[in-house]
């Protein structure tokens, strides 16, 4: 079968999974995000069983593979008693990624900040939540706009993940499988999926840069 | 001792603005302050000068706590200062600082800048904080950078908003951390400046510096510290053309060479 024979056959398939891949992308980034900040204002707050929790929070969810986590959360935690829809299996599963390494690239936003404007806004009379909501997050937010737009296309991916359960109706990479388990596509059953994919990220690179350079601070 | 009379700390039955008791501070093994005692009346302005690492900047830190000490006492205006939470915030409100690297909020307004300690500490109204950080800035001599970034201003106009966002709180007294030291040559002198009028405006101020010519105009006294210690202190006459200490002496020729 060739692309346009493809195209004619499952066209309406194709973009029915490259939505379900949208939407679990979306919903995973901004929970990811909200979960992120969360997770490296524990990392920095002064009191030390919080911060301990926060670095092993994101050193578990950074070295476990995708996959891994999926097949934990879809086998294992029925066993204690938790069953949760496929979907939202997948997006748990790229939630925990991706919030521990969008908190890793928070963190090295903040490290750019300098403790001298901490120490500035301490003195001024700022407390800590203050000068974390005042100084800290915001310019935390705006020189992590780079590293997250590449985080967001890497959440993309992730949810290819979602291939490995039975979704309905199946993501982008869910759906090479299960065309080609009924006809002879080949490589051009992925290479519909990977159109998806690379047009999706170019036009999140594309917002990301325009953010970025709206958001930058000069220094 | 004539002169030592005049100065604000030795009046009688006055509550000096800032007191430091027996203060000590080790950084590791490095014993950074030794015994410290030093008291700053009412609209006094102590110069302190040392060579570097003499500890003269770590002691200027300790009076609004950016560094703990291991032992001793700190009272301002006759209270000891708080060692942390909610109390230390407000009387840090009461303080200024004013650092070596101006350290503005980069991603704040030079007007943001100035208002977001009387906003957001002291709860003033927006407005009513956005006309007096605008008198303020015009004081300083800054008013028409209002709404640039810190970034677009040089390094002499970044300290007159850092000074002009300390004032914005009503300090009680001022600290200066070796205030024109990152500056080209070119801009100490209107820092000085704004300095000097704040001085004569009657501000207490302990400024960590080594301009000789800003001790000589404004100083009630001069500390000179070394290893730790405060060695010698007295009028700036006094102290810049008779030293007493060797220490004195060697490190005045060094700073007299260039």
């Amino acid at each position: 079968m060739g692309i346009s024979e493809l195209w004619a056959t499952y066209g309406g398939m194709y973009l029915q999974a490259l939505l379900t891949t949208w939407a679990m992308t979306a919903v995973s980034y901004v929970i990811a995000m909200a979960l992120a900040v969360l997770i490296t204002v524990m990392r920095v707050c002064p009191i030390r069983p919080l911060r301990v929790l926060g670095d092993f929070y994101v050193q578990v969810f950074r070295n476990i593979a995708g996959i891994c986590l999926l097949i934990i959360i879809v086998y294992a935690l029925p066993n204690l008693g938790l069953t949760l829809p496929y979907r939202t299996c997948v997006i748990v599963a790229t939630v925990l990624l991706v919030s521990a390494f969008g908190s890793e690239n928070f963190m090295s936003g903040i490290n750019t900040i300098g403790i001298g404007q901490i120490e500035a806004a301490r003195s001024i009379g700022l407390g800590f939540s203050q000068t974390l909501r005042l100084v800290v997050i915001p310019q935390a937010l705006r020189s992590a706009v780079l590293p997250m737009t590449n985080l967001a296309i890497a959440c993309l991916l992730t949810t290819a993940i979602g291939s490995q359960v039975p979704l309905s109706p199946p993501e982008l990479t869910g759906l090479v499988s299960y065309i080609n388990t009924r006809t002879t596509g080949g490589i051009a059953t992925f290479l519909i999926s990977a159109l998806g994919y690379v047009g999706t990220a170019l036009v999140i690179g594309f917002v990301g840069n325009r953010i970025d350079r709206k958001v930058r601070i000069l220094r | 001792m004539s002169s030592e009379q005049n100065t604000g700390s030795e009046v009688a039955g006055q509550v000096p603005m800032i007191e430091l008791r027996h203060v000590e501070k080790h950084f590791g093994d490095l014993h950074v302050l030794r015994d410290i005692n030093l008291k700053v009346g009412k609209g006094e302005v102590l110069v302190v000068i040392g060579p570097s690492g003499s500890g003269k900047s770590t002691m200027c830190r300790t009076i609004n706590r950016l560094e703990t000490i291991d032992s001793g006492e700190i009272l301002i205006d006759g209270k000891p200062l708080p060692e942390e939470g909610r109390e230390l915030a407000a009387a840090r409100a009461e303080l200024g600082m004013v650092f070596q690297s101006f350290n503005l909020f980069a991603h704040r307004t030079i007007l943001d800048n100035v208002t977001m300690g009387p906003i957001e500490v002291q709860g003033v109204p927006r407005k009513e904080a956005e006309e007096s950080a605008m008198a303020l800035l015009e004081r300083v001599g800054v008013a028409e950078q209002a709404a640039k970034v810190p970034a677009q201003l040089s390094g002499g106009q970044q300290q007159r908003v850092a000074i002009a966002r300390s004032l914005a709180m009503h300090p009680k007294a001022m600290m200066f951390d070796e205030p024109t030291s990152a500056l080209d040559p070119e801009m100490i002198n209107e820092v000085l400046e704004v300095m000097v009028e704040l001085a004569r405006g009657g501000m207490t101020m302990v400024v960590v510096t080594h301009e000789m010519s800003f001790a000589r105009r404004v100083a009630n006294r001069v500390v000179f510290m070394a290893d730790g210690t405060i060695m010698e202190e007295g009028s700036p006459d006094e102290f810049f053309d008779h030293p007493t200490t060797e220490r004195a002496r060697d490190f005045l020729d060094s700073i007299k060479g260039h």
